[in-house]
């Protein structure tokens, strides 16, 4: 660890949003061994394709307690907007898409990231109830049943498009985004850009943790 | 190699069940412990080891009943909704135009059973996996006739020839007269077992009035399936361009950050 870094997430954290990674990359990669018959031979690498169905399944309660654990954490940061300024972010697209000279400052996570963490919390419940039922398709209605196979289906279109989309702006898309997940600890230029509010928040409070420095009391997230 | 079809003309049927049991030895299929509900219907259902079964059903008139035999069991699909969705092309259309099982390679998901318009497939526990007619493959594979046709005693299943079969089944019907119909040839795409009927279609236990392959199965596997795979790509193309002509979001150098934005 270098002098002056300063820490975005507390051991907590980056293992509960590495399961719920982890799980979600299993479910997807499981998944299209399932709907695909030419990916039926990612199965062949579980000792076949029933493996490859119980893996999923059994990944599947894994991935529901990740995601009960991350919505918990996650829910007052991310999943509520505080108006005006992440409208007026989201007016501007974060200066994602075109030059914006002055991003409007957001706290801990950018309305762009709150939606892709609301989406994800949203279509997660769906998959965890859908992928239940169609464990179990003979103790419902074929009619229930058939819907839930379609909102399941309806969850892999977004969430795999989304995961691309979460992969490209955690890493190459904004370099130094990725050391949150890994070790927690970030650049003082990458916060001030990426969170600046965030950043001043914590100055403010006394509850900014930088490494080598005298430290104050680090607050969890439990 | 032709398409074939299995008649079952309900007119000729007696109930005697030879087929049933003819299904069963050519199978090895044991028999399961049932209950007697009230009814000669015997099981009460099809089972993952009793793929075809008489139902029964008497229907009162005036003075006295009428019973109403029907040879249920898989109508081999053009269409057909359970191979539309079998993750493992275990379920699968043969060269005769019926739907086979090739149970190793069954996952037991159970996909086809809430499929299935005429609710066909069955699941066993024991080996978890999916059981239905497979319309005798082995046998029409030899040359030989299905065994419940071969064991019917009456006539009243017949098998050959896909368009021999159907014309056959009209003149029949035509020849019974009344609310005689043909059933199977008009929907999912003409089924390889068809019915001639003395009663309409909704008389019948268990026999769906207009079967077709669930909208569902269709927005599903034809529309959100390959979506999935066009979305993603889309995404890691829009990606590639956001990062070459937009550029990745970098923190700012020191000494440059009062600037802020971009
Ligand atoms: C990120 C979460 C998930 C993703 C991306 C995902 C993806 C998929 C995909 C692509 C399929 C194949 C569908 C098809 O054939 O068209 C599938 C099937 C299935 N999924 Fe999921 N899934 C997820 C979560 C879950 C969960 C939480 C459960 C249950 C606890 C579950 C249970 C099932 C079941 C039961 C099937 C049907 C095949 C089978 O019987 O195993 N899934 N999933
Ligand atoms: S009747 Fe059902 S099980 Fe038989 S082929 Fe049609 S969809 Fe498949
Ligand atoms: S239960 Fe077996 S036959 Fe039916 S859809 Fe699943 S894998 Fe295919
Ligand atoms: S065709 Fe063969 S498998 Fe199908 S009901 Fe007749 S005897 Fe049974």
């Amino acid at each position: 660890m270098r002098k002056g870094l300063i820490q975005a997430t507390d051991g907590f954290e980056r293992i509960v949003h590495w399961s719920l990674a982890l799980s979600c990359i299993a479910l997807c990669i499981t998944g299209l061994g399932m709907m695909y018959q030419s990916f039926n031979f990612i199965g062949d690498m579980m000792g076949g394709l029933k493996s490859l169905k119980y893996v999923h399944n059994f990944t599947g309660v894994f991935f529901g307690v990740a995601l009960y654990f991350t919505i918990r954490m996650w829910w007052k940061e991310a999943g509520i907007f505080s108006m005006p300024e992440d409208l007026a972010w989201i007016r501007c697209a974060g200066g994602y898409l075109w030059h914006v000279d002055k991003v409007p400052e957001t706290g801990k996570y950018n309305p762009g990231q709150k939606m892709f963490f609301l989406v994800v919390a949203g279509f997660g419940v769906i998959m965890f109830l859908t992928g239940l039922m169609m464990w179990f398709p003979l103790s419902f209605p074929p009619l229930i049943v058939r819907l839930m196979y379609v909102l399941h289906a309806l969850g892999f279109v977004v969430i795999f498009a989304f995961f691309f989309v979460h992969l490209y702006l955690g890493t190459i898309g904004s370099p130094g985004s990725l050391d949150a997940m890994l070790t927690g600890w970030v650049s003082r230029a990458w916060l001030k850009k990426q969170h600046p509010k965030w950043l001043k928040e914590m100055e403010e409070h006394g509850t900014l943790v930088v490494y080598g420095a005298e430290k104050p009391s680090a607050k969890g997230h439990h | 190699m032709a398409e074939i079809t299995k008649l079952i003309d309900v007119s000729k049927c007696t109930g005697c069940r030879s087929c049933q049991l003819a299904c069963k030895q050519w199978n090895q299929q044991p028999a399961k412990q049932t209950e007697n509900y009230g009814t000669y219907q015997n099981p009460p259902d099809l089972q993952s080891n009793t793929w075809t079964l008489i139902r029964f059903q008497e229907i009162a008139e005036k003075d006295k009943v009428k019973w109403l035999f029907r040879k249920d069991g898989c109508m081999h699909c053009t269409n057909a909704a359970c191979v539309k969705v079998c993750p493992s092309g275990a379920l699968h259309y043969t060269d005769f135009g019926t739907v086979a099982v090739t149970n190793s390679l069954c996952i037991g998901c159970k996909e086809c059973v809430s499929a299935c318009p005429f609710e066909i497939p069955r699941y066993d526990r024991v080996t978890d996996k999916i059981y239905k007619c497979d319309l005798c493959l082995s046998r029409i594979e030899a040359d030989l006739i299905p065994a419940c046709a071969k064991a019917c005693p009456t006539g009243a299943i017949t098998f050959g020839d896909k368009n021999a079969m159907i014309k056959k089944a009209y003149a029949r019907a035509k020849e019974l007269g009344g609310d005689a119909n043909v059933y199977g040839d008009k929907f999912v795409g003409g089924t390889h077992v068809i019915y001639v009927l003395t009663e309409k279609p909704r008389v019948y236990d268990a026999l769906p009035d207009k079967p077709c392959v669930p909208f569902s199965l269709i927005v599903w596997k034809d529309m959100l399936k390959p979506l999935s795979l066009l979305a993603a790509g889309g995404v890691l193309a829009g990606s590639f361009l956001h990062y070459i002509l937009h550029g990745p979001k970098l923190p700012d150098e020191p000494g440059k950050e009062e600037k802020g934005g971009e």
